[in-house]
């Protein structure tokens, strides 16, 4: 059977068909989920809230024109609000979220090989997600939109509507913090 | 992947560890019911179902005939016209037949036949100016067909509306024609030219005029111009002022008026096509 494509589901969403819809969330909830989790340092909460204001917007703001995509469009609307909620959260969060990001890192790398190096390297990801935290937000959508979500190059350049150029000279410099921040935490617990 | 964002092959050793290890952080995968929730929670905010979206889909998803796809759109954008607007359309017809009916004698003169065309030319253009605002009132406005930019261009929008406009006129016009053939109206042809010829005036001025105007403004200016100029033609008549003698409308220049109309509305969807950029959402 044919599968329709997203922006058919959506021309179908605004003509009110609400099994496009279902179609729609159901195959964006856990890829946008995932994106926005990573892109807020961890918080499932806040992570369903923007989720939740994103599909909002595409409602509110639906297009499907000759050249429309609907994907780049799905995380730019994501990413904007992911922006928005941490210029509005202000400097104090962010301040919090870097010590405790800080605080995880010096952890991991203070700790020997001894139970307390296990337990550690048993908490989900918690070196990788300090680290990412770490990263400048515009290195760390990059590093997400491509590692995580599978974004193309391309389709980066699309979502964040920056030159190709750029979106590579982000991810280089994005990994190259990743691994300068990963290898002394991995020397430390290895 | 690392070689295609331009990552060097001796640096991308380095990198690699650093790579790897991002999939120890995994992301909450939502369950059904998560996924349920959620869709409970938008619901609301889902576009209710119209009559005019769906059509639009359809004709998306089976593309069909240039006319046959036309009279397609044009059906469904009678949803557009409430049943005021079929209801009041064919009142101010009715009051016209009325009218003249009224006017007309056992015999009929030159006199007779001025006074009938008066009330026919008055009353097609009124059926034009209302048409023309109910039809194209969210022009201005980024209607949801606009925002779509589907197959069913503004411009064909555009022309789907005209033929429910143009079309229901022409319909009661017919109707008229009966009644005042059955009334016993003398020169039938020549009443129906002075009703349907301003009409075709007065909606392709409007829409010109909506170009740069709303399009209540638009209609309004141009049926209050079409007043004017017959107020005048009547003044002219009966003072039999030579000055204003231009302004007396006959047969062959209600017919140049009704070209120059069909002319007009030409204009305006070729602009439309010109306009397109502007009648698209900005956001």
């Amino acid at each position: 059977m044919h599968e329709m494509s997203d922006e058919e589901l959506l021309a179908g969403v605004m003509a009110g068909d609400q099994m496009a819809f279902a179609t729609l969330v159901t195959r964006y909830h856990a890829p946008l989920l995932g994106y926005l989790y990573r892109l807020v340092g961890g918080d499932r909460t806040l992570a369903e809230d923007l989720m939740q204001e994103t599909l909002l917007r595409v409602l509110r703001q639906s297009r499907c024109s000759g050249e429309f995509r609907f994907k780049p469009w799905l995380y730019t609307i994501a990413t904007n609000l992911a922006r928005d909620h941490f210029k509005s959260a202000g400097v104090r969060r962010r301040e919090r979220s870097d010590e405790a990001a800080e605080d995880t890192l010096r952890r991991v790398a203070d700790s020997t090989s001894g139970p307390e190096a296990s337990a550690l390297a048993a908490e989900q990801g918690s070196e990788v997600r300090a680290a990412l935290t770490q990263l400048g937000e515009e290195y760390r959508v990059v590093v997400v939109l491509r590692f995580y979500q599978g974004f193309t190059l391309q389709e980066i350049a699309q979502t964040l509507q920056i030159p190709l150029g750029t979106v590579k000279s982000r991810l280089s410099v994005g990994l190259r913090r990743l691994r300068d921040v990963l290898a002394p935490i991995r020397e430390g617990v290895e | 992947m690392l070689r295609e964002q331009g990552v060097a092959p001796e640096e991308s050793a380095g990198l690699l560890p650093a790579l790897l290890r991002l999939d120890e952080w995994s992301a909450p995968r939502p369950s059904l019911m998560d996924t349920q929730q959620l869709l409970a929670q938008l619901a609301h905010a889902l576009p209710s179902r119209s009559p005019v979206r769906q059509a639009i889909r359809e004709r998306q998803q089976r593309p069909i005939g240039s006319i046959i796809g036309l009279l397609d759109i044009t059906r469904t954008q009678v949803s557009l016209f409430g049943l005021s607007f079929w209801l009041v359309s064919a009142l101010i017809t009715f009051v016209g037949a009325v009218a003249v009916l009224s006017a007309a004698g056992p015999t009929s003169d030159a006199q007779q036949i001025a006074a009938q065309e008066i009330v026919l030319r008055a009353s097609g253009p009124l059926l034009a100016c209302l048409g023309t605002v109910i039809a194209f009132r969210g022009t201005g406005a980024h209607v949801l067909e606009c925002e779509l930019v589907c197959l069913p261009t503004p411009l064909q929008l555009a022309l789907a509306r005209l033929v429910i406009v143009l079309g229901y006129d022409i319909t009661l016009g017919l109707a008229l024609c009966l009644a005042l053939v059955a009334g016993g109206a003398g020169d039938v042809l020549m009443l129906m030219l002075s009703w349907f010829m301003p009409l075709l005036l007065v909606v392709g001025l409007a829409l010109l005029l909506s170009l740069r105007l709303s399009i209540q403004t638009a209609a309004s200016v141009a049926y209050g111009s079409w007043l004017a100029i017959l107020a005048l033609g009547a003044i002219a008549n009966l003072q039999n002022l030579r000055a204003l003698s231009l302004l007396a409308l006959t047969s062959p220049s209600e017919t140049l008026l009704g070209s120059l109309g069909v002319a007009l509305l030409a204009a305006v969807l070729l602009r439309l096509r010109a306009n397109l950029p502007h009648l698209l959402p900005t956001a």
